[in-house]
Order: structure tokens, then sequence, then C-alpha cells
């Protein structure tokens, strides 16, 4: 059922991977044309989804992130996958790679169409589509809700615009 | 040559800036984290100038907010400053995540460093 990728990126997965798939993916829109705006969610979402792979995919061990981009008739979908341990991130607390929980929400307001599929133990998969045409923002059908909590960690229920300090 | 450099400018005195040019995120993430405490480690106040930079991720703005809450601790000053065009990769981020004015973010590196200096939040001067 799925289309064949047009690009197939397959790298370890490591924080230095993450500029490389931006760097394809910056590539891939400048020949489909995409408005700048869309490149910047784009590039967003898609540095999100491999960051999220890179942090928790594979805990303290090896492990490829895989990059899918297929140009549809609609829009340019981009496939983030690993091989992981499934799909619940855990808290961070390492001091290197700190995990602040805006991943997921950041590529629900940024793509034009965003779904998740994990098992546990069999991998995660983030797929995201771009439309060549927006008719909306989708930040505004998606927002990112609520604000940074006393812990540093996003907290989606905090509510916004009382600088906490 | 280090196409995302990220240095400290202390020509301001009493307040450090660190100037954060190029793409960001996970990788250069540690990095910038190791330039905060080095800023935070002097004492005065901070402002972090992001007119130079094209991408930042949500791992930026954790090292942002880290070192703000720190600093705020210490009763720092800190804010972050952007420049008159804003490019789409680092202004998005922050339109969506509401995150303006509680890092705060104002507009030109004078302006920053005067809010860092006036009071430790940055908000009130």
């Amino acid at each position: 059922m799925s289309a064949a990728p047009d690009v197939r990126l397959t790298m370890p997965a490591r924080p230095e991977g993450v500029a490389v798939v931006r760097q394809a993916l910056a590539g891939m829109a400048d020949a489909l044309d995409f408005d700048a705006a869309v490149l910047a969610d784009m590039k967003m979402a898609v540095s999100e989804a491999c960051t999220n792979v890179v942090v928790h995919a594979y805990a303290d061990s090896e492990g490829v992130l895989e990059v899918d981009m297929i140009a549809e008739d609609a829009g340019l979908t981009i496939r983030v996958r690993d091989h992981g341990s499934g799909i619940q991130p855990q808290v961070t607390q390492s001091r290197e790679v700190p995990a602040l929980g805006l991943g997921l929400p950041l590529i629900a307001a940024l793509s034009d169409s965003f779904e998740l599929q994990g098992r546990a133990g069999r991998g995660t998969e983030v797929r995201m589509t771009f439309l060549y045409a927006r008719e909306s923002d989708p930040a505004a059908a998606n927002p990112v809700t609520g604000s940074v909590g006393d812990d540093g960690r996003w907290d989606s229920d905090a509510t916004r615009g009382t600088p906490a300090g | 040559m280090d196409a995302n450099p990220i240095v400290l400018d202390d020509a301001a005195g009493d307040v450090v800036v660190v100037v954060v040019e190029g793409e960001h995120d996970i990788y250069t993430a540690p990095a910038l984290r190791d330039r905060l405490d080095e800023a935070i480690g002097r004492g005065g106040g901070i402002v972090v100038d992001l007119t130079g930079a094209t991408f930042v991720d949500s791992s930026v703005l954790g090292a942002l907010l880290d070192a703000r809450r720190r600093a705020l601790e210490a009763d720092q000053g800190f804010v972050v400053c952007v420049g008159d065009s804003v490019e789409p990769g680092v202004q998005r981020i922050l339109d969506i995540t509401g995150l303006v004015p509680i890092l705060p973010v104002v507009s030109g590196r004078d302006a920053a460093i005067d809010a860092a200096r006036a009071t430790p939040n940055g908000a009130g001067g």
C-alpha cells in the first residue's frame, strides 16, 4: 500500500545525523518547489522526529535511523522510523540529551497530517505529510498547548502568559 | 571553521552575550549548554543572541529554558534576542510554543543587554 520512497536514508541513530536529514530534505523540497515557510515547518518536524529516535529508541545500544521521503500527488510524505523499544518515550535526565517533551506536539502542529505507529519491541514510525498548497496553518488546528513546567519539561496543561520564574 | 558557532562576547561588561549562529539541534545542544554554563558562571546578566541563527529545535529551547531557570535562581538577568528579520526556522518555534514572553525574547542586542541588566528576569525593564 505504501509508495516506494523517492529518497531513503539509513544511518546510525546519532545526534550528528539529524542535520544530514535536514539537508537532504531541503534538497528534496527545493526540487518540489515548496514554499519557504512550509520547508521550515518540515525541517522542524522531521528534526523532532529524528531527535526522538536518537534520544529514545535504543536506550544504551546502537541502532539505525531510517527516513523515507515520498513525493505524492498532494504533498511530500516523510516517514521516520526506528527499530527500537517502542513508542513510550522515557524521561531522560541525562544532561547531554535532556528531553523537553515538545517533540510530538511540534510534529502535530507543523505537519498537515501526522500518524504515529509503534509496537513494543518493534520500533516506531512517525509519518508526516506536508501539502504543496496549504489552505490553512496546521498549527491553528493542532496548536502546541501548555508551557514549560517547574521541572523544566513541557507541561501541556500549564497556562500560558505568565512568565514563571 | 565551525559553520554553527557559539561564542561568548563580553564587550558589554556586566552582561555576557552568547552569540548563536547557524543551525542548532540535538547535536550542538551540549555545546550550547557548556557556553551557557560559562556565561552564568561569570556572574552577570546573560543575553543569548539568535540574530544569526537559522534553525533551532526543541533541544535548543530546552537548553535555553534550563539556563534561564538557573540564571534566575542566581538572581542574574536572562534575555534572548533576535534581529529585525528572523529566520522561519527560529521564529516559528518561538511563536507556536508561546515562549517569547517567557524566555523572554526581545528585538535587538542592545535592548536585550539593557533588559538583562535592568531586572533579574529581564521582562520588567
